[in-house]
């Protein structure tokens, strides 16, 4: 199979399971979930196949092909995979999958959701696939309004309100990072010289980088560009203070989406800036990282604080996801540039990078665990209020036993996909801000707070005393199945995490090189304009 | 040498194959139990029988470990004194030992040259130092293997990040074989007491009697007998982990299994609100100070750039020095620069390490004592010393075996051992800190557990005052003597803690003393066993040296190698008198309260009808590792310090540890090995005295109470006289003793209950009041901003829809009348 | 015809376009509106085959009349038909009462 016939399929196979859907006749509805359930698994089979074929020592981009698109404006339909992305692409198909097999319990309208929902996978999917920025542009909006009428015909109480803040958040989002699209894009040309524009994001990194003779981009185009880059990521991460969107989505959202949101959508946010605002804007990275690096431990922080506060148990996870996803912006920022101007320290960026795609793996398991841990219960007895709980460890000790391991891996037990994640970003924190660093560590004591507070309430205790007590009843075996393979994960991730690491290691390695070099290269300009001008 | 290199790394391979099977094993254990036992019957004993195996394997192979090493060093840790030989790390590789070795030899009278070398002046920390290398040399052309040899090497990589790798590692020492012996040991017996203990679990139909329903009846059950020794499995596999992790990064994952464990355990009565709250105090306590140990650990890990220990070898066969080389290099020195203050690391051959930039790698001084302090907050937490140590009594709501393993024997005693090995990387002002903790833990544990009376809480308190002994002589300069109580403790609590479950068992769940009282006429065997712990734990000891040691119970050597080293170090720093006169006080102090726990359970009459009546002497499943461990409570420091134990241990002990430690700035000084010796008799005399007198004490309060003495002194008068006397006696004790010393354990209850809880609760509650101020920002002004942004949106749209008229004539008014108003605009504007 | 003036035509045309215009906006029954569309219409048929007549756009304007012409039929039809339907439901064929596009 050729690479491109590969990745295409991938991207596709969910779209064109979605047109067959047309054909199944409305009523017949369990087919119809089967047969999502098949498109999902075979494109996590295609993405196994990927990852047999994938080279981990290399560390550009693999199974790269390009098709002219709109060839008037330089568009084209470029896809490739590396070390970054590959990783996300596995966890988008598997939780897809997983979602799909939570999905049984949707029975409104079964034949638009399941195909929306094939449409939300590929354009997740695209987005981590596309090499071409417009490409991308357009897979993130092709997954923005699937993800809106999921929300807003599939949800709670509050949904329209809770889809249009999504889809706002986003939009907003989108135009900025179109804002910044276009700024690259006329700057990457030069008719003087005949230097095309573009929206190829490996050719856009190499003139961020400052490696393409006569066209560059300026420290302050950089600095404006990774503003506007990074708060559209930023939404999407969600990171304070542009995150309240996150909660009322997913108090509203279903349970497989929630899923889907918590465990992939999100990831975006962090894929985006380590795909393009960091490598297109070295000098701006660098720039602006002590605020990523605060933003993100204020999120940390904020999310445990709220999360501690909440009595809606899906609220509760959802500001976890805060609390996690700060950490991510901490790995990532964590660059540090000594007084003579060169990075200090670097194998504990390295190290930082690396941990913050782990912790965003990591948190794609568990907190996809973590919601379907919640819609399980929800399902039964269709409340979630953290104080009309208890007892359900005696009632339901399976469901229990998940639970407590899910939980415990967004705790960051030792063992389990949580920790890894965490804990060598909080190493890596030191080499950046002492103080800092002490605030990402204090976090393990908040975490630990909220967790077993909320384990305490819901599980322990001699007696359940919320409504429909007679609805408790053992998990099913698709439940089981589901919540298994996601323990499964969260326990091969964290005792053997380097299965991740080697995957992704030579990329990220490439990628902070590059961006030193970027950055070095910016800094000469600056010089040489200041020098310029004394004359 | 050749061949003794081949030996080195065979029997380190070996080594550390047997542990590590010693260590899965209950892992193995762990997931069989859990998932069969859920899917299978639940009145099997297989899980209990299975968990036995698993553990009773694991003691086998640590057992069979140290026999190997005992041979393959020809057992000359037993035979000879080696306090303060050189360390040698010895490597898998045996190329690379070959280097070590020889290197050794090389450099063996070079040391005091090694900081001349450089451009930097140091301050050598320590001015003398024994070298007896000769010995060493002998051995390794024998073909043997040095009784200090430090067995490492890496299982698997977790993850490399440019230089920095992070590796699953083992360190293998004689203080690791001893541990793995101990625990192993411990374990079995206290699984085969759990069978008994614990089989009130084996039935479909469970009456938790401390649980009332709402409905006004006790809650029924499911037994959950599987689950027990499912948890306690998974607990010796963290356990013997956290002893065979070879990186200081691997002990924190074991740290915070362990954690996990001992939370589930405390928990297990899951229906109990007291037991969840107790687990929960535990786990987030010891989270408390784990913030510590990350900052600790983020400092090493960035100045450092490594986790582990001992040596290790990168993938080009080039040799990186461990954490504890860096800091003091094979002698044990530590060296700071004079110009800057920073310490100097030592590079892999004695020399200085480098940086890229050829300039020598340094740590600054105060993050090294930071660093040193914040895995030390790792230690308070998990070993229950001041100020975290009110998680440990609460956890006493767990199971008693439980107590026994976990909170009592092992993983509390993690805290001690961590220190222990980490010694290396401690500053003497870090040692001095272990130290003043360690001496206000002892003290205010001990005087606690005088007026407690659930015999359970007793041995609680007890326990984190023998944790504060350890850490004491850790602090001052005592790690062998620390260690050793470690191991001594760690048998005769956990046979006083078995013991005290049979009595809570046979006594259906009582668990008041006050409501016991001669019980010895219905359980003699408990009796017996706890009173051997007892006299263990309180140091009597018959004062006639039989072979150069006294007789006497395990305790007596341990606390009086304590009390030793801390008079050593008192004499060498008088300022630090406290140190060594709180211990000794403490001394009396615990024999006095573990006395009364005997003769208050056990002595004297019945003082509740009901519970005497029900009592019984428990099966022989519990009785039987009641024996055993008491034969080693008593007997496994036979010898004291020249007795088999403390020479294994002090076979790890670091270097330069035995010639004492000079702080260059002219702080403190650690006593060395021969001016612990020279004080040794008498601190000896002293402890025993104190001993001997604190139990006397609590045989007049709690063993003779049974006198009545205004009724026997109206029928005798004379007896009457001398029981006035002695009632005079017991008012000036009440007076000068016994009550200031109840007014300050009361004042330090509330100290506990009133400060730390209450600062403990106050936190909690203004976390709980930030984060509703949080919530209420969010909502409130972040919200309302966008929803501000939406609601004008929506107002500029309202205003314009009343020019949608729907009316045809209107609108086509309106396009006449916009035609001609453009025309007028563009005549008006373009006249032309 | 030589001495016919293009302006006269215009005026002409104007003046019907006006009529027309205000008999759409002053009519409430919908044939009246119709009627005023009709005037509208032809004013612009007047002075497109003006303007072809007496400037050199040959027979374009005068093709476009045709159109217009062609288009005015359908339209008529088209409006008819939709005030019978107006009718049918309302009974009225008042334009003031059709309107139902109110925002």
């Amino acid at each position: 199979m050729s690479d491109i016939v590969l990745l295409t399929s991938i991207i596709f196979t969910p779209t064109i399971g979605s047109i067959v859907l047309l054909l199944f006749h409305p009523k017949s509805e369990e087919s119809m979930k089967n047969w999502g359930l098949f498109v999902t698994a075979v494109t996590f089979v295609l993405t196994l196949f990927l990852l047999k074929d994938f080279d981990s020592t290399q560390a550009g981009m693999q199974f790269t092909s390009t098709i002219p698109w709109i060839p008037h404006w330089g568009v084209n339909y470029q896809l490739g995979v590396d070390g970054i992305s590959l990783p996300l692409v596995l966890l988008t198909s598997l939780i897809s999958m997983l979602a799909m097999m939570a999905s049984w319990s949707i029975t409104k309208q079964v034949k638009g959701y399941l195909m929306l929902f094939l449409l939300l996978e590929t354009g997740m999917l695209g987005v981590f696939m596309a090499l071409d920025f417009f490409l991308f542009y357009v897979f993130w909006e092709v997954m923005l309004l699937p993800m809106y009428f999921l929300i807003g015909i599939w949800g709670g109480p509050r949904k329209e309100y809770a889809a249009i803040k999504f889809f706002l958040y986003t939009l907003v989002g989108g135009v900025l990072m179109f804002i910044a699209m276009l700024m690259f894009y006329f700057g990457s040309a030069d008719s003087s010289q005949g230097i095309l524009p573009t929206f190829d994001l490996l050719r856009l990194a190499e003139i961020g980088q400052g490696l393409v003779p006569g066209v560059t981009f300026s420290p302050t185009v950089q600095s404006i560009a990774f503003v506007l880059l990074f708060i559209g990521f930023a939404i999407k991460l969600p990171s304070l203070p542009f995150h309240t969107w996150l909660p009322d989505a997913h108090v509203e959202a279903p349970t497989p989406i929630s899923m889907i949101l918590a465990g992939v959508l999100l990831k975006m946010g962090g894929y985006g800036i380590l795909r393009i605002a960091f490598p297109l804007c070295p000098y701006g990275a660098q720039w602006g990282a002590y605020a990523l690096v605060l933003i993100g431990v204020v999120s940390i922080l904020y999310g445990a604080f709220a999360a501690m506060a909440q009595t809606d148990f899906k609220r509760l996870v959802a500001y976890s996801s805060v609390s996690h996803m700060g950490y991510v912006l901490v790995g990532m920022a964590v660059w540090t540039i000594g007084a003579d101007g060169v990075t200090v320290g670097r194998d504990y960026w390295v190290q930082g990078m690396n941990a913050a795609m782990f912790q965003m793996l990591g948190h794609g398991i568990s907190s996809a665990g973590m919601f379907f841990i919640v819609g399980v219960i929800y399902d039964r007895v269709h409340h979630r209020d953290l104080n009309k709980f208890g007892g359900l460890a005696g009632l339901m000790p399976l469901y229990t036993g998940f639970a407590a391991g899910l939980f415990f891996a967004g705790l960051g037990l030792p063992g389990l996909c949580g920790f890894i994640g965490e804990v060598f970003v909080t190493l890596s924190a030191w080499n950046y801000s002492k103080l800092l660093a002490v605030f990402v560590a204090s976090g393990v004591i908040l975490t630990a707070g909220y967790i077993l507070w909320t384990i305490q309430r819901v599980f322990f205790g001699p007696e359940y005393k919320g409504p429909h007590p007679e609805a408790l009843t053992q998990m099913n075996g698709r439940e089981i199945a589901i919540a298994s393979v996601l323990l499964f994960f969260a326990v091969v991730l964290g005792v053997f995490p380097n299965t991740m690491f080697s995957l992704m290691g030579a990329s990220m390695e490439q990628l902070v090189s590059a961006m030193d070099i970027g950055y070095q290269n910016a800094v000469q300009t600056v010089n040489d304009i200041q020098t310029t001008m004394l004359k | 040498m050749l061949l003794a290199d081949a030996s080195v790394s065979s029997l380190g391979n070996t080594l550390a194959i047997l542990l590590g099977i010693a260590c899965l094993l209950p892992l193995c254990g762990f997931l069989i139990e859990i998932f069969a036992g859920y899917w299978s019957d639940r009145l099997s004993k297989t899980p209990a029988l299975m968990a036995v195996g698993c553990i009773g394997g694991g003691f086998a192979c640590s057992l069979l470990a140290l026999i190997l090493w005992g041979n393959a060093t020809c057992w000359t840790a037993l035979k000879a004194d080696e306090h303060g030989a050189a360390h040698h790390s010895v490597r898998d590789d045996s190329a690379e030992t070959q280097l070590a070795l020889a290197d050794e030899e090389l450099h063996a009278d070079e040391h005091s040259s090694a900081g001349a070398d450089d451009h930097h002046a140091f301050h050598p920390e320590v001015e003398h130092h024994v070298a007896s290398e000769e010995g060493h040399d002998d051995h390794a052309a024998e073909g043997l293997v040095p009784a200090h040899a430090v067995f490492s090497g890496t299982i698997y990589r977790l993850a490399k990040f440019g230089n920095l790798d992070i590796t699953v590692d083992y360190y293998i020492d004689s203080l690791t074989l001893v541990m793995f012996v101990m625990v192993t040991f411990i374990a079995t017996c206290i699984h085969i007491f759990a069978i008994g203990y614990m089989s009130e679990e084996l039935t479909h139909e469970y009456v938790d009697h401390a649980v009332h329903m709402s409905d006004g009846h006790h809650l029924h059950r499911p037994g959950r007998f599987y689950r027990f020794f499912a948890y306690m499995s998974l607990f010796c596999f963290s356990m013997l982990g956290l002893v065979y992790s070879g990186s200081i990064f691997l002990v924190f994952v074991f740290w915070e299994l362990v954690g996990i464990c001992s939370y589930l355990l405390i928990g297990f009565y899951v229906e109990r609100k007291s037991a969840n709250v107790a687990a929960n105090k535990a786990f987030i306590m010891n989270r408390v100070g784990d913030f510590g140990f990350l900052i600790g650990l983020m400092i090493l890990w960035t100045s450092f750039g490594t986790f582990r220990f001992a040596e290790e070898i990168d993938d080009h066969g080039q040799a990186h020095a461990g954490l504890f080389h860096m800091v003091r290099g094979d002698k044990g020195l530590m060296r700071v620069s004079s110009e800057t203050g920073d310490v100097v690391m030592w590079g892999e051959h004695e020399e200085t390490l480098l940086d890229e930039n050829d300039q020598p790698r340094t740590i600054p001084y105060y993050l090294l004592v930071i660093a040193g302090l914040g895995i030390f907050a790792g230690c308070v937490g998990k070993s229950a010393q001041f100020p975290l140590q009110t998680w440990l009594p609460d956890a006493m709501e767990g199971p008693t075996p439980v107590s026994a393993l976990v909170h009592s024997a092992t993983m509390v005693a993690a805290g001690v051992y961590l220190a222990g090995r980490f010694f290396p990387m401690f500053t003497t002002d870090v040692l001095l800190v272990i130290a003043y903790t360690g001496c206000i833990t002892l003290f205010v544990a001990a005087t606690i557990a005088i007026v407690a009376t659930d015999i359970k809480r007793v041995l609680a308190y007890s326990t984190i005052s023998q944790l504060g002994y350890m850490m004491l002589a850790i602090g001052v300069g005592g790690w062998g003597a620390g260690l050793f109580h470690l191991i001594t403790h760690a048998f005769f609590k956990s046979l006083m803690f078995l013991a005290s479950g049979s009595v809570i068992f046979g006594c259906h769940h009582e668990q008041e003393m006050p409501k016991m009282g001669g019980l010895w006429r219905k359980m003699p065997i408990t009796a017996l066993t706890m009173l051997v712990g007892v006299i263990a734990i309180a140091g009597l000891a018959i004062p006639v040296t039989i072979m150069g040691a006294r007789i006497a119970f395990s305790g007596y050597h341990s606390k009086d190698a304590i009390v030793a080293t801390a008079l050593a170090f008192t004499e060498a720093n008088s300022m630090h008198f406290l140190l060594f006169l709180t211990p000794l006080v403490t001394a009396g102090i615990t024999a006095f309260y573990m006395f009364r726990l005997w003769f208050y359970t056990f002595a004297g009459d019945p003082r509740d009808k009901h519970v005497y009546d029900h009592a019984h002497e428990t099966p022989k499943v519990m009785t039987i590792p009641l024996l055993v461990l008491s034969l080693f409570a008593a007997g496994c420091a036979i010898g004291g310090e020249e007795g088999v134990l403390y020479r294994l241990l002090s076979n790890s002990e670091p270097v330069g540890v035995a010639a004492g430690r000079m702080s260059g700035a002219g702080g403190i000084s650690l006593p060395s090995h021969e001016a612990i010796h020279l004080v040794h008799a008498q601190a000896g005399t002293w402890a025993l005295i104190v001993a001997v007198l604190g139990a006397f004490l609590a045989y007049v309060f709690y063993g003779a109470r049974w006198v009545n003495p205004t009724e026997v002194g109206q029928s005798f008068p004379r007896l009457y006289r001398f029981l006035v006397e002695k009632w005079q006696f017991d008012a000036l004790y009440d007076a000068m003793f016994v009550r200031p010393v109840r007014i300050i354990a009361g004042w330090f209850v509330v100290f506990d209950r009133v400060v730390l809880d209450g600062f403990l609760h106050a936190a909690a509650s203004s976390v709980v009041h930030i984060s509703k101020w949080d919530r209420r920002f969010d909502e409130s002004i972040i919200d309302g901003f966008v929803n501000l942004m939406a609601s004008v949106t929506f107002g500029i749209g309202r205003s314009f829809k009343k020019v949608q008229t729907g009316m045809l004539r209107q609108y086509i008014t309106f396009i006449a009348l916009g035609v001609l108003a453009l025309f007028v605009l563009m005549l008006s504007f373009f006249p032309n | 015809m030589e001495g016919v003036d293009l302006k006269l035509f215009l005026l002409v045309g104007a003046v019907l376009f006006v009529c027309g215009v205000i008999c759409m906006t002053s009519k409430r029954n919908g044939i009246g509106v119709l009627i005023g569309v009709e005037l509208v219409l032809n004013a612009a048929n007047l002075n497109f085959v003006a303007f072809s007549r007496y400037t050199p756009l040959g027979l374009d304007g005068q093709i476009m009349a045709l159109f217009v012409i062609v288009l005015a039929a359908a339209e008529a039809a088209v409006a008819l038909a939709i005030a019978l339907n107006f009718y049918n439901n309302h009974l009225t064929i008042d334009v003031d009462r059709a309107d139902e596009l109110r925002g």
